[in-house]
Formats: C-alpha cells, sequence, structure tokens
C-alpha cells in the first residue's frame, strides 16, 4: 500500500513537473494551444464527473454551468473592466448560484428523469443566450497586441490541478462515501442516515463552481467567439464522453479520456474532417456497452490476468527448482 | 416513557387501504414479530415508522419523540434501523465501505472516517463477517449480503431494529443461524420488529406477535396465545403450528 503510495505521488510529481516545464521544451504554439485544450477538458471531464461518475446523477446540462460562468467572467473583465480573478470567482459564483436554484426541482427528478431536466435546462440557456448576446465577442485591439499564451497556459494548469484536487479531497471524505452510496443504492443509503438530496446538492454545486470556473478560463483565453457556443451541448457531451471513455466514478479516468480525446480528435479530425464525430460517437456506444468502467476497468483486468499468469509461471518456477 | 408508541396509523394507496387504524406499541428490548399473509400491511407498517412512508393519519412516538412522516435519514439518525425485504447492498463497496456508511453517517456517528473503519469491523465482526471485510459485495453469497446489511444497520447504532425477511431465501441451517444472531442482537440491549414469513422462527423468536390481515390488527399477544388464536389459525396460519 505504502509502495503504491509512493509510486503514485514520484508520478504525479512528474506530471506537474512536466506541466511547468512543457512551455520551455515545446516553443510551436499549437502545442501548447492542444496542452490548454487537454487541460481545459481535464477540468471540464473532472467536473462533470463529480455528480455524474461519483454522485450517479447524469448532468446532461453541464455546459450551461460552464457558458455561464464564461459568459459573467467575459462581461465582467471585458466590458466592464475588472482585473482576471475577481472576474473568474464570479464567474464560477453566477454558476454555483443557478445550480443551487436548479438543485431542488431538479433532484425532484431521478434517473433518465434528472437526465433530460438537466438537458432541457442546458439548452434554454443556450437559446435565451443566442437571443440576447448575438453579436460576437473579440478581445479588443489592446488586449490583442499584447496577447500572451503562456499565463493563459499556467491558468489552465492551475485549474487542471485545483480540479481534479479537489475531486480527490472530496471523493476520499465522509461525503463523498456519502455521494457514492447514493449512487450504488439511494434507498439504502438514506435507510443508513444520509440525506441524497444534501449529497446530490453538494456534488452538483461543486462541479458546476468548477465547470464555471473553466468557462472562466476559457473566456479569458479564447479570442473571439460567440456567446452562445459556450453554451453548446458540445461541451456537455465531450466531458460525459472523455469521463466514460477513461472511466468514470475514478479519479484518474477523466485525465486519461482527456487527453485520448483531445490527441485522437486532432489525428482523426486531420485525416477524416468530419467522420471524426462517428467514430468518437461509436467508441462511447462500444464502451458503454462493453466497458462499462472505461479505460481504467480494461487496464485493472489486464493487470489481473498479467499477475495470474505470473503468478501461475512463478509457482512452476518454484517447482522446478524444488524438483531438481 | 413508551418506547415506541403507535396510534391510529393510517396509509393508503389510491383505493387501496394498505394500514388501517393501527394501534400498538413495544417494550424496550423485546423482539415483536410481525406477520400476516402476502399484501397484509407488514412492509408498509415498517415503510411507515422509518420515513420510507409518510401515514396519511395516525401518530408514531419513538422515546418521547414524534416521528411522524419523518424523513429517512432523520428516521436512522433518530436510531431506528432498518434492513430491506429484496438486499439493497451497496455492491461495488467492499464490505467494509458498506458498514462505514452506516458508522459515519447513523446515530453518534464516528469523528472521521478512519474511525469509522475501525469501529465498522466491530458490527462486522458482530454478524460473523469481519474474514470477508476486503471483499467487493457482488462477491458475497445472498447469506452473507443479508448479514452486511444487518452489520451495515448495527453500525448505524440504532435503538429500534426493522428486520424486513431477514431469513427469506435461506436454507434451513443459514436460518438457525441468523435466529441465533437475531437472539444476540436482542442481548446486546437493541429492540426488533421482525417480518417473517417462517411461523416456526418467529414463534421461537418474538416475545410478543402482532398478526395483521388487509392492513388491520385481528391478534396481540404472546406465540402462545397467537397460534391457538382460531381467527389467525382460519386467515394465516392454517392450522396450529404450537402442536406439531
Amino acid at each position: 500500500m505504502t509502495g503504491k503510495r509512493i509510486i503514485t505521488l514520484v508520478l504525479i510529481i512528474a506530471v506537474l513537473a512536466l506541466l511547468a516545464a512543457l512551455p520551455a521544451v515545446v516553443s510551436r504554439d499549437s502545442i501548447i494551444n492542444m496542452a490548454v485544450l487537454v487541460l481545459l477538458y481535464v477540468a471540464l471531464a473532472s467536473s462533470w464527473n463529480i455528480l455524474g461518475g461519483y454522485t450517479g446523477q447524469t448532468n446532461l446540462g453541464h455546459a450551461a454551468f460552464f457558458g455561464l460562468g464564461g459568459l459573467t467572467t467575459r462581461l465582467l473583465w471585458l466590458s466592464a473592466g475588472w482585473s482576471l480573478f475577481p472576474s473568474l470567482l464570479a464567474g464560477a459564483g453566477a454558476a454555483t448560484t443557478l445550480a443551487l436554484i436548479i438543485g431542488t426541482p431538479a433532484f425532484k427528478l431521478k434517473g433518465v428523469y434528472f437526465a433530460i431536466g438537466t438537458l432541457a435546462l442546458g439548452q434554454v440557456l443556450n437559446v435565451t443566450v443566442g437571443d440576447m448576446f448575438p453579436m460576437i465577442t473579440s478581445l479588443p485591439v489592446q488586449q490583442l497586441v499584447s496577447y500572451q499564451l503562456l499565463p493563459r497556459y499556467y491558468l489552465f494548469v492551475g485549474l487542471a490541478v485545483l480540479t481534479v484536487g479537489t475531486a480527490y479531497v472530496l471523493v476520499n471524505s465522509r461525503l463523498g462515501l456519502g455521494m457514492m452510496a447514493v449512487r450504488e443504492e439511494e434507498e439504502a443509503a438514506e435507510s443508513l442516515g444520509v440525506s441524497a438530496f444534501r449529497h446530490k446538492l453538494l456534488a452538483l454545486v461543486v462541479s458546476a463552481f468548477l465547470a464555471g470556473l473553466t468557462g472562466g478560463a476559457f473566456a479569458f483565453y479564447h479570442v473571439g467567439y460567440y456567446p452562445q457556443f459556450l453554451f453548446s451541448p458540445v461541451w456537455t457531451f465531450d466531458a460525459l464522453m472523455m469521463a466514460y471513455i477513461g472511466g468514470t466514478g475514478t479519479i484518474i479516468g477523466p485525465i486519461i479520456g482527456a487527453l485520448f480525446f483531445v490527441v485522437a480528435k486532432e489525428l482523426l479530425a486531420l485525416r477524416l474532417v468530419e467522420i471524426h464525430l462517428t467514430v468518437f460517437g461509436t467508441l462511447f456506444i462500444l464502451v458503454v456497452l462493453f466497458l462499462p468502467g472505461g479505460f481504467v476497468q480494461a487496464w485493472a483486468s489486464i493487470r489481473r490476468a498479467l499477475v495470474r499468469q505470473l503468478g501461475a509461471r512463478g509457482v512452476r518456477l518454484a517447482s522446478r527448482r524444488q524438483a531438481s | 416513557m413508551q418506547f415506541l408508541q403507535v396510534r391510529g396509523l393510517a396509509k393508503s394507496f389510491g383505493g387501496l387501504m394498505a394500514i388501517h387504524d393501527l394501534d400498538f406499541e413495544i417494550e424496550e428490548g423485546a423482539i415483536l414479530g410481525l406477520i400476516g399473509p402476502n399484501g397484509s400491511g407488514k412492509t408498509t407498517t415498517l415503510n411507515l415508522l422509518t420515513g420510507f412512508l409518510r401515514p396519511d393519519a395516525g401518530t408514531i412516538t419513538f422515546r418521547g419523540h414524534n416521528v411522524t412522516g419523518i424523513a429517512r435519514h432523520r428516521a436512522c439518525q433518530k436510531g431506528i434501523a432498518r434492513t430491506f425485504q429484496l438486499t439493497k447492498t451497496f455492491l461495488d463497496f467492499t464490505a467494509l465501505q458498506n458498514v462505514m456508511v452506516g458508522r459515519a453517517y447513523g446515530q453518534q456517528p464516528a469523528r472521521n472516517l478512519r474511525a469509522a473503519a475501525e469501529e465498522a469491523k466491530e458490527s462486522l465482526e458482530q454478524v460473523g463477517l469481519l474474514d470477508k471485510a476486503g471483499f467487493m459485495a457482488k462477491d458475497l453469497t445472498l447469506m452473507q449480503r443479508k448479514k452486511l446489511e444487518l452489520a451495515r444497520a448495527l453500525a448505524s447504532r440504532p435503538q429500534l431494529l426493522l428486520l424486513d425477511e431477514l431469513m427469506a431465501g435461506l436454507n434451513a441451517a443459514e436460518a438457525e443461524d441468523a435466529m441465533a444472531l437475531i437472539r444476540r442482537i436482542r442481548d446486546s440491549g437493541i429492540t426488533m420488529i421482525v417480518v417473517e414469513h417462517i411461523v416456526k422462527a418467529i414463534l421461537g423468536l418474538s416475545d410478543r406477535i402482532i398478526v395483521l390481515n388487509m392492513g388491520e390488527k385481528i391478534a396481540d399477544g404472546p406465540p402462545g396465545e397467537i397460534c391457538f388464536d382460531p381467527h389467525v389459525i382460519e386467515v394465516y396460519l392454517g392450522k396450529a403450528p404450537c402442536l406439531l
């Protein structure tokens, strides 16, 4: 156990060092931009995973929190002249407020009805924002002239670390145990003193806060886009697919999923243009049907098989040695 | 102060009267058997006591507190725990994690997860599952899962424990084992309401038995009296099992 923990710790430090040193090693902006995309999706998929993976409530309206965070941050930062960090916090605050408002009615819905309800919420905001803010939002000229990629890259590094760290601390706490119990068997959890509603709401609020922060970081990063774009269901379904492909209800799953998704999308989109959507859709269906635990489950199975093989060989070797 | 007092309890599902004007009480430390034909309202009664259903009328008073229509998790925190007729184990948890939920959220919850894990082991030991602590719940047998649910409920430190057909689906030897376990739990000072269809088991276990039929109480008394009650024999027992 301790040996395993040391290996994990060493791996984490290595990844953090790699992330810190990346801009020094590669100077091409395209690589840094791709790293930003991976980090953005690590944060988005990990935040979705808190409610969808650990608490078992399939949220199909995650884009609403991402979008509201982005919209609020961009408005305050660009139009109202706030500095960056207060704008980011306000964006996350707006997403959290939305979560608190919709939480009570939404959790009256269970299972697939919750999924449909949140899908509707996301679409309502998507259309409303499209009507209210039809104009493209671009960085003003003086911002464009002084645009620097590195601070934005490091902001996303910090965001991804914060999101994964928050998820890790939460799910390893007493509250995390309660959330997972609600996912496993809601009635049994309640019969043991767990308030299902409070745990779902907590998961939603934390998930929305982190998604709102991610949306805000995107608003700081991106040069020009239509405000509605941040509310597109693509953000929800990309995050959900990454969590599933990597492994829902695990910390590492959404990270692996995001990395795989972004790299594969880049490669596929270059060669196959629009067909990559079909490829991801098919992969998602296959994973849900045959590998509900995602890559993490596949790796666990392979490792078990390997251990069994090696164990059998070890026994054979030992018996041979004994015979001689 | 009465330990548990139920007065005028009623619950309907649409036009169906599941429980009608039910009165009963339990003395602390007793085992109360609840029997009756299918659909007579046994599980509905347990659901009403644990907040899984809200009564249409009546009051439930537990250790001086009015717990009528209380939320499910509050019932547990007040000291009323239950098991389920069809097991509702947390399948992707280890046995220990299953029990930790009760210890971390029940009455006088553990200070932190580490303490919850330590204290949960005591409950596992109580039901004889300590050697399975690290097993995934989905790899346990039905008997082990039922014991696990019992351990989980015990870990919430209840004063009143409701067992819904704990012995259903168990073979004769396992049922014997379960009966011995229920007696040990009683000896540790926990009051119980036991719903069972195995008449021999319930007669042997209970200090008192209530017989329900179509949502109404038709008999209430010690086992020796119940099994000679002509009305009970007519609607449920069929013949006097005490003559066996």
